[in-house]
C-alpha cells in the first residue's frame, strides 16, 4: 500500500518534472504577450510599430512608471548635479551616489557592460586633523577606508587601474571613457600626492601603495623604487577636469608619481573589495549582477576607481569623489552556449549551422557565421538578475541599451516587459529585474567611433644578450595627430636611445624623419635597481600614416637572488600609455611584453660547489704536504727509509726483549 | 702528496712517460675506436633510458580531446573547398582563407617577401591569457616533397575554428600558413622577430603540420624534431607529441622508419635511429626541411608531424587531436620548458640517450686528434728543437693563412657557387704529396710542426662543437680521422706507395669529397655535387653554420695536412739545418 503510494508519488513528481520545461515554456510565451508599450505614459511618445508585436495593455499603477527620455537625468555630467543632489531630499535620507549600467553591443557579436558608480564623501575641511576635537567624521557611502588614507598621504588624486584582455580597437572603436579609465593589462597606480620634497612624496606614494594593497588584496605593495616613474607630460590630471586639484598647505607642491605591475593576476578576490567599497555591497541595484566569475569571464575587463579632491574656496570646505567604473567585454554566443553545455563540446549534427551554398551533405559542413537574430537577456549573461534599485539615493539605478532601431531593448519587471523610447531604464522597483535586448541583425551596432590612432609595441631580436623594441604607429585619419608616448622600462633592459630609428610604412612619406616626427623628448635613464628608464616623447603622426620607432637594448644579468623562483616564464613589461592630445583626447595602451633573460642553471652553482671543494681539497692536502715535509731526492729518499726500517726493527727488539723479561 | 709521489716515482721507474710518448699514434687510433665502440653500445640495455615528462605541468592527454565528432564534418566542408583552391594563384587563396578566419574572430595579415613567397597568417587573442606568449600552428601550402598540404590546412583552419571557441587559453594562438616549410616559412620567423606589425608576444612552441592529399585515413604518424646548428626542441615536445599521439593509438615513426620497423624494439633497430638521428641532426638545413627547422634559434620548441598512408585505420580528426591535446599541454605551461633537456639522442619514440651518455664518444674522437698532435710534435728527432724556432713560426704562418684562405673561399663560394671548381681544387691539392717532384717542397721539420698545429687546432674545435652540435662533431671528426694517418716520408721509406697512400688519405678525408661521399651512400635524395649548393644556401637562407663549420674549422686543417705530406725526403738536408739551429 505505501508502496503503491510512493511509486505514484514519484510519477506525479516525475511528470511534474517533465511536464515543467513546457510549463515553463507557456509562461514564457505568455510573457511575451503581455509585454506593454508604455509609451502613452511618457511625455515623448513613440510609435508603438517600433516594438514588433508589442501589445498594449495597462499598467496597474502609472507611477510604476517614470518619466524617462529627457536629458536632465541623465548621468550627471558635471559633479555639480551631484553636489546639489546630495541633499537629503523630502523622501527620507538620501544620499551622494549614482549607479549606472550602460549596455553596448559591439561588432561580432560582443557585448560591452559599463557599470559605473559615483560617491561623494561628506564635505571636510582642509587641514583639520582628524583627531581635531571639532572634527566630526561621518563617511555615509563613501567607503570608510579611503578618507584616513587619503589624509595620512594627502594624496589629491588618485587613479587605480586593474585591466586585463585585448580590447580589439580596429572592431571595437574607442576604449569606453576614451581610455582614459582602462590601464594596461596587470595593475595601475597613479595619484598626485601634496609633498614638501620628492623624497617625502615617494615615502607617502609608498605608504598610500601599501594601503591599497591592503584594501585591494593585490600586490600593489610590491610597487617600489624601481618600479615608481613621475610622468612629466602623461597622467595630467588636467586631461579630464577642468579645474586644477587644491593644496592644502601651499608651502607644499603636488607631485604626479605613477607604477604598474603588469600582468598581475586579476581575479574575484580584487573584485569583492571594489563591490564592498560601494554603499549597496552588492546587494542591491545594478552591482548584484557583478559576479567574479562572469566579470573575469570576458575578453576584456577593466576595473577602475578614480578618487578626486574638489573645494570651494568660498566656503573652504572640500569633498572627495569617488569613482568606481567596472567594464567588460563579453562574447555573447560563447557565454550564451556556456549556459548551455559549460565544455564547448562539438555540436550536434542536427544543430550544425551550414554553408548552403557550397557542397552539403551528411559528412561535409562549410560552418556558417553565427546567426545575426539573436535575442537574450542580461540574466543569460551574468547568471544574476537585477535585485532591486540601490535605495540610498534619490537617483534610481540606471541601465541603459544602446542601439540601432534593429534591436529592441526591455525592462522585465515580474515577468512584464516594458520598452522606453531611449531606450534608458530607471530600475525603482524592489523585485528582481532583468533586460531584454532582442535583434533582427546583430551585425548592426551603434555608431562606434574609430580610434585616433593605433598603437603596438612589440620585441624584436635573437638571442639572450640583447633586443630591439618596436613600436607601430598607425594613424588612419586625415587629421595629423599629436601624442604623448609614455613608457616605464625594467632597469634590467639598457635602452640605447643613439639607436632610435624611425621606420616608415612603403605607402608613406619617405622623406620624413626622426626629427620631424619627435617634438620633445624627456629621458630618465635608468638606475640600477632604484630606478626604471622613464621616457616621454611627443609625437605627431601625420594623416593616413603608419611608422615604426625602434630601439635596442641590452638585457643585463642579475644577481643570483633577484631571479624570481623558478615558477616564472619571464620577466613582464608594462605598456606603453599613449595620450593623444590633439584632435582629440584619447588614451591607448600597447599590450603588455614578456622579457627572457638569460636564466642560469640554478642547480649549476651545487656541482661548481662540489667540484671546487673536492679540488681545494687535493690542492691542499699536496700544499700542506710540500709546505711541511723535506724535500729529498729518490736516493735520500731510500737511505733514509731504510734507516727508518732499522730503527724500527730496533724498536720492535726491544719491546720484545722487554716483553719476554716480563714473562721470564 | 705522500701518494702522488709514490705513484710518480712509480711512473717514473716503470718509464712509463717514454712508453707512452712512443705509443701516441696507437692511442688516437685506440681513441678513435673507443668513440665509435661506445657510441656503436649506446642503443644496448642500461645506456638508454625510456623518456618521462620532466614538466610535471605538461600533463598531456589529461583533459578528453573534444576534436572530434561534428568537427569532421567541419574539417570536411574546409577541405572540400581547399582542395578547389588549390590550383589557385597563393595570393588568392590567401585572400580567401583569411576571411574564413576573420569569420571566427582572428586577425589576419599577410606577411609579403617577394623572394621566399608570401605568408598569410591568422591571430587568435587569448580570452583571459595576458597577451604576452603565442603558440603557433603552422601549415606551409606545400610540404616538404612538393605535395599539396590539403589535409593539413584543413585540420589547421578547423582547429583553429574549434580553438575560438574554447575560453581556456592562456596564450595567443597563431595560424601561419606559409608557401612551402623551408625559406618562406624562415622568412616569416625572421620578420616576425623584426618587423611585423601584427604580432602576438613571444612564440613559445610551434606545430607543423604535414597531410598531405585529401584522405580521410591514414596510416602513421612521423615526427620531425631536428633543428638547425644542432638546436633541439625541448625533449618534453617531443614526449608530448609522443605519448599523445600513442594514446591515440597511433604509431610514431622518427627518421623515416616504415611498415614492420614501427614495431620493431631491438639493438639493431635502435643503433638505426641512432645513426639516422645523428645524420639527420648533422646534415639537418641541407636535407629536405619539415618546418621545424625554421624556427630555430629564437628558443621556439618546435616539432613537425606528418601523416602518412592513405589507407591506414586512423582518422583525420585523430590526427587533428595531436595538436588539440599538445596546444593543451603547452598552455598548462606555467614557466618555461623544463631547461635542462636539450641535449638528447631518441633511439625510439620512447627511449633516449641523455648527453651525459653519448658525449664521451664525441670528447674521445676529439682527444684523438689531439693525441695526433702530440704525437707529431713529440714523436721525431726535432722535438728538442727550441720553441722560438723558425718552423713554429712558419707553421704559425701557415696556419692563419689556411684559416683566411677558407674564408675567402667560403664566402666566395656563397656568391659564385661552382662547386665543380671546388671539388677540382680539392682533387689537385691531394696531390701535394707529390710535389717534390715538381720541385716544390718543405722542410720535414715544418711538416711535422704544421701537422702538429692542424691538429690541435682541430681537436679545439670538435671540442668547442660538440655540445653545441654533437652530430656535426661527431661526423666531422670520423670523416677527418684519416687525416691523421698520413706519415711524414722518411728516409728509406718506399716514397711512391708512401705518396700513393697519403693522396688517398687526403682525398677521402677532403671535407667536401667526403661529404659527397657520404650523401651518395647515405642521402638519396641529395644527388651529387647538390649538397654543396644545399650548404651553401641554408646558410643565406637559413642561417645554418654547418657551411662555415666545415669551411673555417675543417678545410684549414686539410689544406695544413696537405702541405705537410710535400716535405723533403733526404735526412741529409734536416741535419744541415739541425746545424744551422
Amino acid at each position: 500500500m505505501v508502496g503503491n503510494l510512493g511509486i505514484i508519488q514519484v510519477t506525479t513528481w516525475l511528470l511534474l518534472v517533465l511536464l515543467f520545461p513546457a510549463i515553463h515554456a507557456n509562461r514564457e510565451i505568455g510573457n511575451r504577450d503581455e509585454v506593454v508599450d508604455c509609451s502613452d505614459f511618457y511625455s515623448e511618445t513613440r510609435p508603438t510599430t517600433n516594438g514588433s508585436g508589442l501589445l498594449r495593455g495597462n499598467l496597474t499603477s502609472s507611477a510604476d512608471v517614470k518619466q524617462i527620455g529627457s536629458d536632465k537625468n541623465r548621468i550627471p555630467s558635471s559633479n555639480e548635479d551631484l553636489v546639489e543632489r546630495s541633499i537629503t531630499s523630502a523622501a527620507g535620507t538620501r544620499y551622494p551616489y549614482e549607479e549606472n549600467l550602460t549596455i553596448r553591443p559591439l561588432p561580432n557579436s560582443h557585448l560591452l557592460t559599463s557599470f559605473s558608480f559615483h560617491m561623494k564623501s561628506q564635505k571636510f575641511v582642509p587641514r583639520q586633523s582628524s583627531n581635531d576635537y571639532n572634527d566630526y567624521s561621518h563617511y555615509t557611502v563613501f567607503p570608510k577606508a579611503f578618507k584616513p588614507m587619503l589624509d595620512r598621504t594627502s594624496t589629491r588624486q588618485l587613479s587605480l587601474r586593474f585591466t586585463r584582455g585585448y580590447w580589439d580597437s580596429e572592431s571595437w572603436g574607442r576604449l569606453p571613457h576614451d581610455g582614459f579609465r582602462s590601464g594596461g593589462s596587470g595593475v595601475e597606480l597613479w595619484a598626485t600626492i601634496e609633498s614638501r620634497s620628492k623624497d617625502d612624496a615617494f615615502k607617502q606614494w609608498k605608504t598610500l601603495a601599501n594601503s591599497l594593497s591592503g584594501i585591494f588584496c593585490a600586490s600593489i605593495n610590491f610597487i617600489d623604487n624601481s618600479r615608481t616613474t613621475f610622468p612629466v607630460n602623461s597622467f595630467q590630471p588636467n586631461d579630464l577636469e577642468s579645474d586644477g586639484l587644491p593644496i592644502f598647505d601651499h608651502s607644499k607642491q603636488l607631485y604626479l608619481i605613477r607604477a604598474a605591475l603588469a600582468n598581475e593576476p586579476i581575479c574575484t578576490e580584487n573584485l569583492t573589495p571594489f563591490i564592498k567599497l560601494l554603499p549597496t555591497k552588492g546587494k542591491s541595484g545594478i552591482s548584484t549582477l557583478l559576479d567574479g566569475h562572469r566579470v573575469f569571464d570576458s575578453l576584456w575587463h577593466s576595473l577602475s576607481i578614480d578618487i578626486n579632491t574638489r573645494c570651494n574656496n568660498s566656503t573652504d570646505t572640500c569633498h572627495y569623489y569617488a569613482e568606481v567604473l567596472i567594464d567588460t567585454v563579453i562574447n555573447v554566443p560563447s557565454v550564451l552556449a556556456r549556459n548551455e553545455r559549460p565544455i564547448p563540446k562539438p555540436v550536434p549534427s542536427e544543430q550544425l549551422r551550414c554553408d548552403l551554398s557550397k557542397p552539403f551533405d551528411a559528412f561535409r559542413c562549410f560552418p556558417l557565421p553565427e546567426q545575426t537574430e539573436v535575442q537574450y537577456s542580461i540574466s543569460q549573461i551574468f547568471g544574476k538578475h537585477i535585485v532591486g534599485s540601490n535605495l540610498i539615493s534619490d537617483e534610481p539605478s540606471r541601465v541603459c541599451v544602446e542601439v540601432t532601431d534593429r534591436w529592441n531593448a526591455f525592462v522585465d519587471v515580474n515577468g512584464v516587459f516594458y520598452a522606453t523610447s531611449d531606450n534608458c531604464f530607471d530600475l525603482r522597483h524592489s523585485i528582481n529585474q532583468d533586460i531584454h535586448l532582442e535583434a533582427t541583425d546583430s551585425r548592426s551596432v551603434a555608431h562606434l567611433e574609430e580610434a585616433p590612432v593605433y598603437v603596438s609595441r612589440s620585441l624584436t631580436g635573437y638571442g639572450q644578450d640583447r633586443g630591439g623594441l618596436r613600436t607601430v604607429f598607425n594613424n588612419p585619419s586625415l587629421e595629423p595627430i599629436t601624442l604623448v608616448y609614455f613608457e616605464s622600462l625594467p632597469w634590467f633592459m639598457r635602452v640605447y636611445l643613439s639607436t632610435m630609428k624611425l621606420d616608415i610604412d612603403d605607402s608613406g612619406d619617405q622623406e620624413l624623419t626622426l626629427q620631424q616626427v619627435i617634438k620633445s623628448m624627456h629621458y630618465t635613464p635608468a638606475s640600477d635597481r632604484s630606478r626604471p628608464t622613464h621616457l616621454e616623447y611627443t609625437v605627431i603622426v601625420p594623416p593616413k600614416t603608419s611608422f615604426s620607432i625602434s630601439y635596442q637594448f641590452d638585457k643585463s644579468l642579475l644577481l643570483y637572488a633577484e631571479y624570481p623562483p623558478d615558477a616564472n616564464h619571464g620577466f613582464e613589461v608594462e605598456s606603453a600609455v599613449v595620450t593623444v592630445l590633439s584632435p582629440t583626447k584619447y588614451q591607448t595602451r600597447t599590450a603588455t611584453l614578456l622579457l627572457l633573460l638569460s636564466t642560469p642553471d640554478f642547480s649549476m652553482p651545487y656541482n661548481v660547489i662540489i667540484l671546487t671543494s673536492t679540488i681545494m681539497g687535493l690542492i691542499f692536502g699536496t700544499m700542506f704536504n710540500l709546505v711541511l715535509k723535506r724535500l729529498v731526492t729518490v736516493k735520500e729518499a731510500d737511505i733514509l727509509q731504510s734507516r727508518n726500517k732499522s730503527k724500527l726493527k730496533v724498536f720492535k727488539e726491544r719491546i720484545l726483549t722487554k716483553l719476554i723479561d716480563l714473562r721470564g | 702528496m705522500a701518494l702522488l709521489g709514490k705513484l710518480h716515482r712509480r711512473i717514473v721507474d716503470v718509464g712509463l712517460v717514454p712508453k707512452i710518448v712512443a705509443s701516441l699514434p696507437v692511442i688516437s687510433i685506440i681513441c678513435a675506436l673507443f668513440s665509435v665502440g661506445w657510441f656503436a653500445l649506446l642503443p644496448m640495455e642500461g645506456h638508454y633510458r625510456r623518456t618521462y615528462i620532466s614538466e610535471n605541468a605538461l600533463m598531456p592527454s589529461q583533459a578528453y580531446s573534444y576534436f572530434r565528432e561534428t568537427e569532421w564534418n567541419i574539417l570536411r566542408g574546409y577541405r572540400g573547398e581547399l582542395e578547389e583552391l588549390m590550383d589557385v594563384s597563393i595570393p588568392v587563396r590567401n585572400e580567401l582563407v583569411s576571411t574564413w578566419l576573420e569569420e571566427f574572430g582572428m586577425k589576419t595579415a599577410v606577411y609579403h617577401d617577394t623572394q621566399h613567397g608570401d605568408t598569410l597568417y591568422g591571430l587568435l587573442h587569448a580570452p583571459r591569457g595576458d597577451g604576452t606568449e603565442a603558440i603557433l600552428l603552422t601549415v606551409p601550402w606545400k610540404n616538404a616533397d612538393g605535395e599539396d598540404n590539403v589535409g593539413g590546412a584543413a585540420l589547421g583552419i578547423a582547429l583553429a575554428r574549434y580553438f575560438s571557441r574554447w575560453p581556456i587559453w592562456s596564450r595567443n594562438i597563431i595560424l601561419v600558413f606559409s608557401e612551402n616549410s623551408n625559406s618562406a616559412l624562415r622568412s616569416w620567423v625572421d620578420a616576425y622577430h623584426r618587423s611585423l606589425d601584427l604580432t602576438g608576444g613571444s612564440i613559445e612552441a610551434a606545430i607543423v603540420l604535414d597531410y598531405p592529399g585529401s584522405n580521410d585515413y591514414f596510416d602513421y604518424v612521423e615526427l620531425f624534431y631536428d633543428g638547425l646548428n644542432g638546436e633541439l626542441p625541448n625533449l618534453d615536445m617531443v614526449n608530448i607529441a609522443v605519448s599523445i599521439a600513442e594514446h591515440e593509438g597511433m604509431k610514431v615513426s622518427l627518421h623515416g622508419l616504415e611498415g614492420p620497423e614501427l614495431y620493431e624494439n631491438s639493438f639493431f633497430s635502435r643503433l638505426k635511429v641512432l645513426l639516422m638521428g645523428v645524420k639527420s641532426s648533422a646534415l639537418s638545413g641541407l636535407r629536405k626541411q619539415h618546418g621545424n627547422e625554421a624556427f630555430s634559434g629564437w628558443r621556439i620548441q618546435c616539432v613537425t608531424l606528418k601523416a602518412h598512408g592513405k589507407d591506414g585505420s586512423h582518422d583525420i580528426t585523430t590526427f587533428g587531436r595531436i595538436p588539440e591535446a599538445m596546444f593543451r599541454s603547452i598552455n598548462n605551461l606555467l614557466e618555461k620548458f623544463h631547461q635542462s633537456f636539450f641535449f638528447y639522442m631518441l633511439l625510439a619514440p620512447k627511449y633516449f640517450v641523455s648527453i651525459s651518455s653519448y658525449l664521451p664518444s664525441a670528447v674521445a674522437i676529439s682527444l684523438s686528434f689531439t693525441v695526433a698532435s702530440i704525437d707529431s710534435f713529440m714523436n721525431n728527432e726535432y722535438k728538442s728543437l727550441p720553441f722560438s724556432t723558425i718552423y713554429n713560426s712558419k707553421a704559425f704562418v701557415a696556419w692563419a693563412i689556411t684559416v683566411a684562405v677558407s674564408f675567402a673561399i667560403a664566402q666566395l663560394f656563397l656568391h659564385f657557387p661552382a662547386a665543380n671548381l671546388l671539388i677540382a681544387a680539392s682533387l689537385l691539392t691531394s696531390l701535394s704529396p707529390f710535389m717534390p717532384c715538381v720541385g716544390y717542397r718543405i722542410s720535414r721539420t715544418l711538416s711535422f710542426r704544421l701537422k702538429s698545429i692542424a691538429f690541435i687546432v682541430f681537436g679545439l674545435v670538435l671540442t668547442c662543437l660538440l655540445t653545441v652540435n654533437f652530430a656535426l662533431a661527431f661526423g666531422m671528426g670520423l670523416l677527418a680521422y684519416p687525416l691523421t694517418l698520413i706519415r711524414v716520408s722518411q728516409n728509406g721509406q718506399q716514397y711512391k706507395t708512401l705518396r700513393i697512400k697519403n693522396t688517398l688519405l687526403l682525398i677521402i678525408s677532403n671535407p667536401f669529397i667526403s661529404m659527397l661521399i657520404i650523401t651518395a651512400l647515405f642521402e638519396p635524395d641529395l644527388e651529387g655535387i647538390q649538397i654543396l649548393y644545399e650548404l651553401a644556401s641554408a646558410w643565406s637562407d637559413l642561417s645554418c653554420w654547418t657551411w662555415f663549420v666545415i669551411c673555417i674549422g675543417w678545410l684549414p686543417t686539410w689544406i695544413l695536412g696537405a702541405l705537410s705530406t710535400s716535405n723533403k725526403p733526404d735526412l741529409l738536408s734536416v741535419d744541415g739545418e739541425k746545424k744551422e739551429q
